[in-house]
Protein backbone atom coordinates (compact mmCIF):
# COMPACT_ATOMS: atom_id res chain seq x y z
CA UNK A 1 0.00 0.00 0.00
CA UNK A 2 2.50 1.91 0.72
CA UNK A 3 4.28 1.51 -2.33
CA UNK A 4 1.86 2.13 -4.51
CA UNK A 5 1.35 5.19 -2.41
CA UNK A 6 4.85 6.20 -2.93
CA UNK A 7 4.37 5.55 -6.80
CA UNK A 8 1.72 7.13 -7.32
CA UNK A 9 3.25 10.37 -5.85
CA UNK A 10 6.64 9.85 -7.50
CA UNK A 11 4.75 10.08 -11.19
CA UNK A 12 2.81 13.53 -9.45
CA UNK A 13 5.86 15.16 -9.50
CA UNK A 14 5.47 15.89 -13.24
CA UNK A 15 3.03 18.78 -14.64
CA UNK A 16 1.81 20.13 -17.65
CA UNK A 17 2.85 23.33 -18.75
CA UNK A 18 1.25 25.91 -21.21
CA UNK A 19 2.07 23.65 -24.19
CA UNK A 20 0.29 20.66 -22.63
CA UNK A 21 3.89 18.97 -22.34
CA UNK A 22 4.86 17.52 -19.78
CA UNK A 23 7.29 19.08 -16.78
CA UNK A 24 9.47 18.94 -13.92
CA UNK A 25 9.57 22.69 -12.99
CA UNK A 26 10.97 23.90 -10.00
CA UNK A 27 11.94 27.56 -8.36
CA UNK A 28 14.81 27.54 -5.97
CA UNK A 29 15.57 31.17 -3.54
CA UNK A 30 19.35 31.02 -2.63
CA UNK A 31 19.84 34.15 -0.77
CA UNK A 32 23.47 35.59 -0.60
CA UNK A 33 24.36 34.26 -4.37
CA UNK A 34 24.47 35.77 -7.54
CA UNK A 35 23.45 34.76 -11.06
CA UNK A 36 27.27 34.32 -11.89
CA UNK A 37 27.29 32.05 -9.02
CA UNK A 38 24.90 29.92 -10.01
CA UNK A 39 26.05 30.08 -13.71
CA UNK A 40 29.35 28.83 -13.46
CA UNK A 41 28.45 25.82 -10.49
CA UNK A 42 25.83 24.97 -13.38
CA UNK A 43 28.38 24.87 -15.96
CA UNK A 44 30.57 22.63 -13.53
CA UNK A 45 27.46 20.46 -12.08
CA UNK A 46 26.46 19.24 -15.70
CA UNK A 47 30.44 18.65 -16.37
CA UNK A 48 30.95 16.29 -13.18
CA UNK A 49 27.30 14.62 -13.23
CA UNK A 50 25.85 14.18 -16.79
CA UNK A 51 28.96 14.33 -19.07
CA UNK A 52 26.88 12.90 -21.73
CA UNK A 53 24.63 15.57 -21.74
CA UNK A 54 24.90 17.99 -24.62
CA UNK A 55 24.55 22.02 -23.93
CA UNK A 56 22.90 24.11 -26.82
CA UNK A 57 24.19 27.71 -26.80
CA UNK A 58 20.76 29.70 -25.14
CA UNK A 59 19.56 32.99 -26.59
CA UNK A 60 19.25 33.66 -22.81
CA UNK A 61 22.21 34.78 -21.12
CA UNK A 62 21.70 33.96 -17.86
CA UNK A 63 20.67 30.24 -18.67
CA UNK A 64 21.76 26.97 -19.60
CA UNK A 65 19.90 24.69 -22.10
CA UNK A 66 20.48 21.50 -23.39
CA UNK A 67 19.67 17.92 -24.10
CA UNK A 68 20.12 14.39 -22.27
CA UNK A 69 18.45 10.72 -22.02
CA UNK A 70 17.86 8.07 -19.71
CA UNK A 71 17.47 4.30 -19.53
CA UNK A 72 13.60 2.72 -19.24
CA UNK A 73 14.60 -0.37 -17.38
CA UNK A 74 11.96 -3.51 -15.88
CA UNK A 75 12.49 -6.19 -14.32
CA UNK A 76 14.03 -7.67 -10.97
CA UNK A 77 16.74 -5.72 -9.18
CA UNK A 78 19.42 -7.84 -9.92
CA UNK A 79 19.09 -8.26 -13.45
CA UNK A 80 17.51 -5.53 -15.55
CA UNK A 81 15.92 -5.16 -19.04
CA UNK A 82 16.24 -2.24 -21.28
CA UNK A 83 12.77 -1.32 -22.44
CA UNK A 84 14.46 2.09 -24.45
CA UNK A 85 15.24 5.25 -23.66
CA UNK A 86 13.82 9.39 -23.26
CA UNK A 87 15.44 12.18 -24.49
CA UNK A 88 14.71 14.92 -22.53
CA UNK A 89 15.50 18.96 -22.80
CA UNK A 90 16.71 20.77 -19.72
CA UNK A 91 16.09 24.76 -19.06
CA UNK A 92 18.50 26.28 -15.87
CA UNK A 93 17.83 30.20 -15.54
CA UNK A 94 19.24 32.72 -12.94
CA UNK A 95 18.65 35.94 -11.12
CA UNK A 96 20.50 37.64 -8.24
CA UNK A 97 19.61 35.07 -5.27
CA UNK A 98 17.19 32.35 -7.09
CA UNK A 99 17.33 30.09 -9.64
CA UNK A 100 14.73 28.28 -11.58
CA UNK A 101 15.17 24.50 -13.98
CA UNK A 102 13.00 22.47 -15.98
CA UNK A 103 13.35 19.17 -17.62
CA UNK A 104 10.78 18.69 -20.46
CA UNK A 105 10.56 17.27 -24.14
CA UNK A 106 10.46 13.46 -22.95
CA UNK A 107 10.33 11.81 -26.05
CA UNK A 108 10.39 7.78 -25.46
CA UNK A 109 12.28 5.18 -28.02
CA UNK A 110 12.14 1.71 -27.62
CA UNK A 111 15.04 -0.42 -28.36
CA UNK A 112 15.61 -3.79 -29.16
CA UNK A 113 18.42 -6.73 -29.12
CA UNK A 114 20.52 -7.03 -31.81
CA UNK A 115 21.96 -9.76 -33.62
CA UNK A 116 25.33 -9.17 -31.03
CA UNK A 117 22.94 -9.33 -27.68
CA UNK A 118 23.47 -5.23 -27.78
CA UNK A 119 20.31 -3.08 -26.88
CA UNK A 120 19.92 -0.69 -28.81
CA UNK A 121 17.28 2.00 -30.27
CA UNK A 122 14.66 0.67 -32.85
CA UNK A 123 15.21 3.76 -35.43
CA UNK A 124 12.37 6.17 -36.85
CA UNK A 125 10.22 4.74 -33.42
CA UNK A 126 9.44 7.89 -31.28
CA UNK A 127 6.98 8.38 -29.05
CA UNK A 128 6.40 11.87 -26.72
CA UNK A 129 5.51 11.37 -23.04
CA UNK A 130 1.92 13.18 -23.94
CA UNK A 131 0.84 10.54 -26.52
CA UNK A 132 1.95 8.00 -24.44
CA UNK A 133 -1.44 6.68 -23.88
CA UNK A 134 -2.48 5.85 -27.57
CA UNK A 135 1.02 4.63 -28.36
CA UNK A 136 2.08 2.09 -24.73
CA UNK A 137 0.68 0.05 -23.00
CA UNK A 138 -1.16 1.28 -19.35
CA UNK A 139 1.81 -0.25 -17.76
CA UNK A 140 4.79 0.39 -19.13
CA UNK A 141 3.35 4.37 -19.22
CA UNK A 142 3.00 4.49 -15.46
CA UNK A 143 6.10 2.70 -15.19
CA UNK A 144 8.38 5.02 -17.04
CA UNK A 145 6.84 8.05 -16.06
CA UNK A 146 7.73 7.22 -12.75
CA UNK A 147 11.33 6.51 -13.58
CA UNK A 148 11.39 9.89 -15.65
CA UNK A 149 9.94 11.34 -12.43
CA UNK A 150 12.43 10.17 -10.22
CA UNK A 151 15.30 11.15 -12.68
CA UNK A 152 14.04 14.78 -12.63
CA UNK A 153 13.80 14.90 -8.81
CA UNK A 154 17.02 13.50 -8.74
CA UNK A 155 18.70 16.05 -11.31
CA UNK A 156 17.25 18.91 -9.65
CA UNK A 157 18.71 17.35 -6.16
CA UNK A 158 21.88 16.99 -7.35
CA UNK A 159 21.73 20.46 -8.36
CA UNK A 160 20.84 22.07 -5.75
CA UNK A 161 23.84 20.51 -3.17
CA UNK A 162 26.22 21.96 -6.23
CA UNK A 163 24.51 25.66 -5.86
CA UNK A 164 25.16 25.15 -2.22
CA UNK A 165 29.02 24.32 -2.55
CA UNK A 166 31.77 26.77 -1.48
CA UNK A 167 33.66 25.81 -4.39
CA UNK A 168 32.87 24.76 -7.39
CA UNK A 169 36.42 23.45 -7.90
CA UNK A 170 36.33 19.70 -7.13
CA UNK A 171 36.84 18.35 -3.51
CA UNK A 172 40.33 17.09 -3.56
CA UNK A 173 40.58 13.77 -1.03
CA UNK A 174 42.97 14.66 2.04
CA UNK A 175 46.63 12.40 2.52
CA UNK A 176 45.96 9.26 4.61
CA UNK A 177 46.85 10.36 7.82
CA UNK A 178 50.48 8.71 8.72
CA UNK A 179 50.48 6.95 12.33
CA UNK A 180 54.16 6.88 13.39
CA UNK A 181 54.55 4.36 16.40
CA UNK A 182 57.81 5.88 17.56
CA UNK A 183 56.35 9.07 19.55
CA UNK A 184 53.44 7.52 21.87
CA UNK B 1 51.97 -16.69 -44.54
CA UNK B 2 48.28 -15.57 -45.19
CA UNK B 3 47.04 -15.91 -41.47
CA UNK B 4 50.27 -13.04 -40.97
CA UNK B 5 49.51 -10.86 -43.94
CA UNK B 6 45.42 -10.63 -43.31
CA UNK B 7 46.98 -9.85 -39.48
CA UNK B 8 49.28 -7.32 -41.07
CA UNK B 9 46.00 -5.83 -43.15
CA UNK B 10 43.64 -5.52 -40.06
CA UNK B 11 46.35 -3.82 -38.23
CA UNK B 12 47.37 -1.30 -40.76
CA UNK B 13 43.46 -0.91 -41.47
CA UNK B 14 43.19 -0.17 -37.44
CA UNK B 15 45.93 2.06 -36.87
CA UNK B 16 45.31 3.95 -39.99
CA UNK B 17 41.75 5.24 -39.09
CA UNK B 18 42.90 5.90 -35.07
CA UNK B 19 42.88 9.09 -35.34
CA UNK B 20 39.41 9.82 -34.91
CA UNK B 21 36.85 7.51 -33.20
CA UNK B 22 33.48 7.10 -31.99
CA UNK B 23 31.69 4.92 -30.16
CA UNK B 24 29.62 2.66 -32.46
CA UNK B 25 28.87 0.01 -29.58
CA UNK B 26 25.29 1.14 -28.27
CA UNK B 27 25.36 -0.84 -24.94
CA UNK B 28 24.54 1.04 -22.26
CA UNK B 29 27.40 2.47 -19.95
CA UNK B 30 25.53 2.89 -16.65
CA UNK B 31 23.54 -0.39 -17.30
CA UNK B 32 23.05 -2.95 -14.61
CA UNK B 33 23.83 -6.64 -15.52
CA UNK B 34 21.05 -7.36 -18.27
CA UNK B 35 18.90 -9.98 -18.55
CA UNK B 36 17.46 -10.81 -21.93
CA UNK B 37 15.88 -13.64 -24.10
CA UNK B 38 13.14 -15.28 -25.75
CA UNK B 39 10.91 -18.64 -25.84
CA UNK B 40 9.36 -19.65 -28.94
CA UNK B 41 6.44 -22.15 -29.80
CA UNK B 42 5.46 -22.76 -33.76
CA UNK B 43 2.15 -24.90 -35.09
CA UNK B 44 3.30 -25.17 -39.23
CA UNK B 45 0.71 -26.85 -41.57
CA UNK B 46 2.17 -27.74 -45.26
CA UNK B 47 -0.34 -27.62 -47.60
CA UNK B 48 1.01 -30.58 -48.97
CA UNK B 49 0.57 -32.48 -45.93
CA UNK B 50 4.29 -32.97 -45.63
CA UNK B 51 7.37 -30.81 -44.83
CA UNK B 52 8.70 -29.26 -48.07
CA UNK B 53 9.83 -25.83 -48.10
CA UNK B 54 13.56 -26.52 -46.77
CA UNK B 55 14.78 -23.27 -44.94
CA UNK B 56 15.73 -22.65 -41.20
CA UNK B 57 13.36 -23.74 -38.29
CA UNK B 58 9.66 -24.52 -38.13
CA UNK B 59 10.66 -27.70 -39.93
CA UNK B 60 8.26 -29.99 -38.51
CA UNK B 61 4.80 -30.52 -40.22
CA UNK B 62 1.40 -30.55 -38.90
CA UNK B 63 3.20 -30.83 -35.08
CA UNK B 64 2.66 -27.90 -32.27
CA UNK B 65 6.40 -27.95 -31.64
CA UNK B 66 8.94 -25.60 -29.90
CA UNK B 67 11.63 -23.51 -31.14
CA UNK B 68 14.23 -23.07 -28.16
CA UNK B 69 15.01 -21.07 -25.11
CA UNK B 70 16.85 -18.21 -25.43
CA UNK B 71 18.92 -16.80 -22.32
CA UNK B 72 21.31 -14.14 -22.68
CA UNK B 73 23.67 -11.69 -20.15
CA UNK B 74 25.65 -8.89 -20.72
CA UNK B 75 27.21 -6.36 -19.11
CA UNK B 76 28.70 -3.05 -19.30
CA UNK B 77 31.50 -1.37 -16.64
CA UNK B 78 33.75 1.60 -17.94
CA UNK B 79 35.13 0.63 -21.23
CA UNK B 80 34.62 -3.18 -21.31
CA UNK B 81 31.64 -5.47 -22.12
CA UNK B 82 31.03 -8.99 -22.46
CA UNK B 83 27.76 -11.11 -24.14
CA UNK B 84 26.61 -14.37 -23.01
CA UNK B 85 23.51 -15.73 -24.54
CA UNK B 86 22.80 -19.78 -24.32
CA UNK B 87 20.34 -21.06 -26.59
CA UNK B 88 18.59 -24.59 -25.66
CA UNK B 89 15.67 -26.93 -27.92
CA UNK B 90 15.18 -27.89 -32.06
CA UNK B 91 16.18 -23.84 -33.30
CA UNK B 92 19.22 -24.21 -30.96
CA UNK B 93 19.97 -27.76 -32.52
CA UNK B 94 19.72 -26.40 -36.04
CA UNK B 95 21.64 -23.02 -35.55
CA UNK B 96 24.33 -24.60 -33.78
CA UNK B 97 24.86 -27.93 -35.83
CA UNK B 98 27.23 -29.76 -33.80
CA UNK B 99 25.79 -31.55 -31.25
CA UNK B 100 25.82 -29.75 -27.53
CA UNK B 101 26.23 -26.91 -28.71
CA UNK B 102 24.26 -24.53 -26.67
CA UNK B 103 26.16 -20.72 -27.44
CA UNK B 104 24.40 -17.85 -29.97
CA UNK B 105 27.05 -15.22 -28.94
CA UNK B 106 30.18 -15.52 -26.15
CA UNK B 107 32.13 -12.42 -26.46
CA UNK B 108 33.93 -9.59 -24.76
CA UNK B 109 34.98 -5.99 -26.37
CA UNK B 110 36.90 -3.28 -25.45
CA UNK B 111 36.27 0.55 -26.47
CA UNK B 112 39.71 1.47 -27.04
CA UNK B 113 38.79 5.19 -27.68
CA UNK B 114 35.37 6.41 -27.93
CA UNK B 115 34.87 5.80 -31.71
CA UNK B 116 37.17 2.52 -32.02
CA UNK B 117 36.28 -1.04 -30.57
CA UNK B 118 37.63 -4.57 -30.21
CA UNK B 119 35.68 -7.32 -30.18
CA UNK B 120 36.64 -11.27 -29.75
CA UNK B 121 34.68 -14.41 -29.15
CA UNK B 122 31.81 -15.94 -30.60
CA UNK B 123 29.31 -13.92 -32.54
CA UNK B 124 25.98 -13.70 -34.60
CA UNK B 125 27.50 -12.95 -38.12
CA UNK B 126 27.22 -9.72 -39.61
CA UNK B 127 26.21 -11.25 -42.57
CA UNK B 128 22.73 -10.96 -43.76
CA UNK B 129 19.37 -9.86 -42.74
CA UNK B 130 17.46 -12.42 -40.98
CA UNK B 131 18.74 -13.79 -37.68
CA UNK B 132 18.57 -16.64 -35.28
CA UNK B 133 16.68 -15.46 -32.47
CA UNK B 134 12.79 -14.89 -33.25
CA UNK B 135 12.90 -11.46 -32.10
CA UNK B 136 15.40 -10.05 -34.41
CA UNK B 137 13.02 -11.45 -37.45
CA UNK B 138 9.47 -10.23 -38.75
CA UNK B 139 8.89 -13.54 -40.75
CA UNK B 140 8.72 -16.60 -38.59
CA UNK B 141 10.16 -19.19 -41.57
CA UNK B 142 13.67 -17.76 -42.49
CA UNK B 143 14.48 -16.68 -46.08
CA UNK B 144 16.87 -18.80 -48.58
CA UNK B 145 19.65 -16.06 -48.09
CA UNK B 146 19.69 -16.15 -45.07
CA UNK B 147 19.47 -20.05 -44.32
CA UNK B 148 22.56 -21.22 -47.12
CA UNK B 149 25.07 -17.95 -45.50
CA UNK B 150 26.30 -18.24 -42.35
CA UNK B 151 24.97 -18.08 -38.41
CA UNK B 152 27.79 -17.54 -36.35
CA UNK B 153 31.51 -16.51 -36.75
CA UNK B 154 34.08 -16.65 -34.32
CA UNK B 155 37.30 -14.53 -34.57
CA UNK B 156 38.60 -11.12 -33.40
CA UNK B 157 37.03 -7.69 -35.25
CA UNK B 158 37.42 -3.94 -34.82
CA UNK B 159 35.20 -1.28 -35.09
CA UNK B 160 36.33 2.38 -35.87
CA UNK B 161 33.01 5.15 -36.49
CA UNK B 162 34.03 8.02 -38.62
CA UNK B 163 31.27 9.80 -37.71
CA UNK B 164 27.48 8.75 -36.65
CA UNK B 165 26.99 8.41 -40.13
CA UNK B 166 29.83 6.16 -41.40
CA UNK B 167 31.37 3.21 -39.27
CA UNK B 168 34.36 0.16 -40.66
CA UNK B 169 34.25 -3.17 -39.33
CA UNK B 170 37.17 -5.34 -40.14
CA UNK B 171 38.40 -8.80 -38.51
CA UNK B 172 39.49 -11.75 -38.86
CA UNK B 173 37.31 -14.91 -37.82
CA UNK B 174 38.07 -19.07 -38.17
CA UNK B 175 37.55 -20.79 -41.22
CA UNK B 176 34.54 -22.19 -41.10
CA UNK B 177 31.28 -20.58 -40.34
CA UNK B 178 29.24 -22.05 -37.01
CA UNK B 179 31.63 -23.47 -35.51
CA UNK B 180 33.73 -22.54 -31.71
CA UNK B 181 36.91 -23.57 -33.27
CA UNK B 182 38.60 -23.62 -36.36
CA UNK B 183 39.44 -26.78 -38.64
CA UNK B 184 42.73 -25.42 -39.43
CA UNK B 185 43.68 -21.63 -38.95
CA UNK B 186 41.90 -18.17 -38.60
CA UNK B 187 41.82 -17.40 -42.46
CA UNK B 188 38.71 -15.83 -43.07
CA UNK B 189 38.26 -11.86 -43.37
CA UNK B 190 35.46 -9.98 -42.54
CA UNK B 191 34.42 -6.45 -43.40
CA UNK B 192 31.51 -4.61 -42.87
CA UNK B 193 30.84 -0.49 -43.82
CA UNK B 194 28.00 1.34 -42.37
CA UNK B 195 26.48 3.96 -43.73
CA UNK B 196 23.36 6.02 -42.48
CA UNK B 197 22.59 8.46 -45.55
CA UNK B 198 19.77 9.77 -44.27
CA UNK B 199 17.86 9.45 -40.49
CA UNK B 200 16.28 5.94 -40.41
CA UNK B 201 17.89 4.35 -43.32
CA UNK B 202 21.04 2.55 -42.61
CA UNK B 203 22.88 -0.02 -45.03
CA UNK B 204 25.37 -2.15 -44.65
CA UNK B 205 28.03 -3.82 -47.42
CA UNK B 206 29.34 -6.55 -45.83
CA UNK B 207 32.28 -9.33 -47.61
CA UNK B 208 33.20 -12.51 -45.88
CA UNK B 209 36.16 -14.53 -48.02
CA UNK B 210 38.47 -17.19 -47.11
CA UNK B 211 40.03 -19.73 -48.78
CA UNK B 212 37.82 -22.90 -46.87
CA UNK B 213 34.87 -20.58 -46.22
CA UNK B 214 34.37 -19.19 -49.66
CA UNK B 215 32.87 -15.43 -50.46
CA UNK B 216 30.05 -13.75 -49.71
CA UNK B 217 29.22 -10.43 -50.87
CA UNK B 218 26.30 -9.32 -49.35
CA UNK B 219 24.16 -5.93 -48.72
CA UNK B 220 21.59 -5.61 -46.60
CA UNK B 221 19.54 -2.48 -45.37
CA UNK B 222 16.39 -0.86 -43.83
CA UNK B 223 14.51 1.79 -44.36
CA UNK B 224 11.63 3.33 -41.41
CA UNK B 225 10.41 6.10 -43.92
CA UNK B 226 7.30 6.88 -41.78
CA UNK B 227 6.76 5.70 -38.15
CA UNK B 228 4.30 2.97 -39.66
CA UNK B 229 5.99 1.82 -43.31
CA UNK B 230 9.77 0.28 -43.52
CA UNK B 231 11.13 -1.33 -46.01
CA UNK B 232 14.13 -3.52 -46.02
CA UNK B 233 16.52 -4.82 -48.71
CA UNK B 234 18.98 -8.25 -48.80
CA UNK B 235 20.87 -9.00 -51.42
CA UNK B 236 23.69 -11.27 -51.73
CA UNK B 237 26.11 -13.92 -53.45
CA UNK B 238 27.70 -16.60 -52.25
CA UNK B 239 30.83 -18.74 -54.21
CA UNK B 240 32.44 -21.65 -52.16
CA UNK B 241 36.15 -21.89 -53.13
CA UNK B 242 36.47 -24.74 -55.19
CA UNK B 243 34.22 -26.82 -57.91
CA UNK B 244 31.62 -23.78 -58.11
CA UNK B 245 28.37 -23.66 -56.64
CA UNK B 246 27.01 -21.16 -54.07
CA UNK B 247 24.14 -18.95 -54.55
CA UNK B 248 22.69 -15.44 -55.45
CA UNK B 249 19.42 -13.78 -54.48
CA UNK B 250 17.86 -11.04 -53.71
CA UNK B 251 14.82 -10.34 -50.84
CA UNK B 252 12.51 -7.41 -50.08
CA UNK B 253 11.00 -6.73 -46.57
CA UNK B 254 8.02 -4.09 -46.60
CA UNK B 255 6.07 -3.78 -43.74
CA UNK B 256 2.91 -1.64 -42.33
CA UNK B 257 2.20 -1.07 -39.15
CA UNK B 258 -1.60 -0.83 -39.31
CA UNK B 259 -2.76 -0.14 -35.50
CA UNK B 260 -0.94 -0.29 -32.21
CA UNK B 261 -0.75 -4.02 -32.11
CA UNK B 262 -0.42 -4.97 -35.71
CA UNK B 263 1.77 -5.03 -38.11
CA UNK B 264 1.63 -6.60 -41.87
CA UNK B 265 4.84 -7.53 -43.56
CA UNK B 266 5.38 -9.21 -47.00
CA UNK B 267 8.85 -11.35 -47.39
CA UNK B 268 8.96 -11.34 -51.87
CA UNK B 269 12.95 -13.47 -52.24
CA UNK B 270 14.08 -14.64 -55.84
CA UNK B 271 16.90 -16.94 -54.75
CA UNK B 272 19.48 -18.76 -57.91
CA UNK B 273 21.19 -21.90 -56.91
CA UNK B 274 24.93 -21.39 -59.08
CA UNK B 275 25.55 -24.75 -60.92
CA UNK B 276 28.27 -26.73 -59.74
CA UNK B 277 31.84 -28.78 -61.30
CA UNK B 278 32.25 -32.51 -61.31
CA UNK B 279 33.15 -33.90 -57.86
CA UNK B 280 31.37 -30.60 -56.21
CA UNK B 281 30.07 -31.72 -53.13
CA UNK B 282 28.26 -28.58 -52.32
CA UNK B 283 24.50 -28.36 -50.99
CA UNK B 284 22.62 -25.99 -50.35
CA UNK B 285 18.61 -25.61 -49.25
CA UNK B 286 16.08 -24.39 -51.97
CA UNK B 287 16.43 -25.38 -55.63
CA UNK B 288 19.04 -28.02 -57.34
CA UNK B 289 21.99 -26.38 -58.95
CA UNK B 290 21.10 -23.98 -61.66
CA UNK B 291 17.36 -23.48 -60.47
CA UNK B 292 16.00 -20.66 -58.79
CA UNK B 293 13.31 -19.89 -56.61
CA UNK B 294 10.52 -17.14 -55.92
CA UNK B 295 9.17 -17.29 -52.44
CA UNK B 296 6.28 -14.78 -50.60
CA UNK B 297 5.74 -14.74 -47.14
CA UNK B 298 3.11 -12.88 -46.01
CA UNK B 299 3.47 -12.45 -42.21
CA UNK B 300 1.46 -10.51 -39.12
CA UNK B 301 3.06 -9.58 -36.19
CA UNK B 302 0.47 -9.27 -33.91
CA UNK B 303 1.35 -7.47 -30.48
CA UNK B 304 0.16 -7.94 -26.67
CA UNK B 305 3.37 -6.89 -24.28
CA UNK B 306 6.11 -9.18 -24.51
CA UNK B 307 4.49 -11.71 -26.84
CA UNK B 308 3.89 -11.91 -30.26
CA UNK B 309 1.66 -14.20 -32.48
CA UNK B 310 2.85 -14.49 -35.82
CA UNK B 311 0.52 -15.96 -38.73
CA UNK B 312 2.13 -16.60 -41.72
CA UNK B 313 1.47 -18.57 -45.04
CA UNK B 314 4.14 -18.36 -47.58
CA UNK B 315 4.35 -20.35 -51.51
CA UNK B 316 7.36 -20.66 -52.96
CA UNK B 317 8.00 -21.61 -56.79
CA UNK B 318 11.01 -23.04 -58.74
CA UNK B 319 11.03 -22.21 -62.27
CA UNK B 320 11.41 -25.39 -63.62
CA UNK B 321 10.93 -29.30 -62.93
CA UNK B 322 14.08 -30.67 -63.12
CA UNK B 323 15.27 -28.33 -60.14
CA UNK B 324 12.44 -28.78 -57.69
CA UNK B 325 12.70 -31.05 -54.69
CA UNK B 326 9.18 -30.20 -54.04
CA UNK B 327 6.52 -33.11 -54.15
CA UNK B 328 2.55 -32.54 -54.14
CA UNK B 329 0.18 -34.11 -51.60
CA UNK B 330 0.35 -37.66 -54.07
CA UNK B 331 4.39 -37.37 -53.32
CA UNK B 332 4.44 -36.59 -57.25
CA UNK B 333 7.05 -33.60 -57.90
CA UNK B 334 6.10 -30.07 -58.44
CA UNK B 335 7.05 -26.88 -58.66
CA UNK B 336 5.50 -25.14 -56.05
CA UNK B 337 5.04 -25.41 -52.27
CA UNK B 338 2.98 -23.68 -49.56
CA UNK B 339 2.47 -23.82 -45.77
CA UNK B 340 0.67 -21.75 -43.07
CA UNK B 341 2.11 -20.94 -40.31
CA UNK B 342 1.36 -19.84 -36.23
CA UNK B 343 3.91 -19.14 -33.96
CA UNK B 344 4.28 -17.32 -30.36
CA UNK B 345 7.12 -15.15 -29.80
CA UNK B 346 7.82 -14.14 -25.93
CA UNK B 347 10.59 -11.41 -25.63
CA UNK B 348 12.04 -10.46 -21.87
Amino acid sequence: MLAVKSAVAQKDLLSIDEHNKYIYYQVVQQPGLTADTFQNRTAYFLKINYPKNKVNKSEIPESITGTGKLLMLTGISAAKHIDGEVTYTFNIEYKDQKYRYWLTDFVFTPYYVDRYGNSVPQPGIDVTLENGAAKLEKGQLNNYSIQISNYSKQFGDRLKQYMLMVSSAPIKNDKKKVITTKDW
Amino acid sequence: MKKKFLLLLLAASAFSYASKAQDTVKTTADAPLVLYGSVDTYYKDDLSGHANIPTSFASDNNSISIGMIDLGLKKTVGNASFVGELSFGPRNDQSVPTSGYHIQNLYVSYNLTSKLSATAGYMSTFIGYEVISPTGNFNYSTSYLFTNGPFQNAGFKLTYAFSDKVSLMAGIFNDEWNAYTSVHDVSTFGAQLTITPVKNWTAYLNVATGPTSGTEFDLTTAYQITTAFKLGLNAATFSPSHYGGGFSGVALYPQLAVSKVVTLGLREEYFKAKTVDAGSNYVLAGPLPGGSVLGSTLTANIKTGPLTFIPEVRLDKVNKQEYSEFTNSSLAPTTSASQFVLAAVYAF
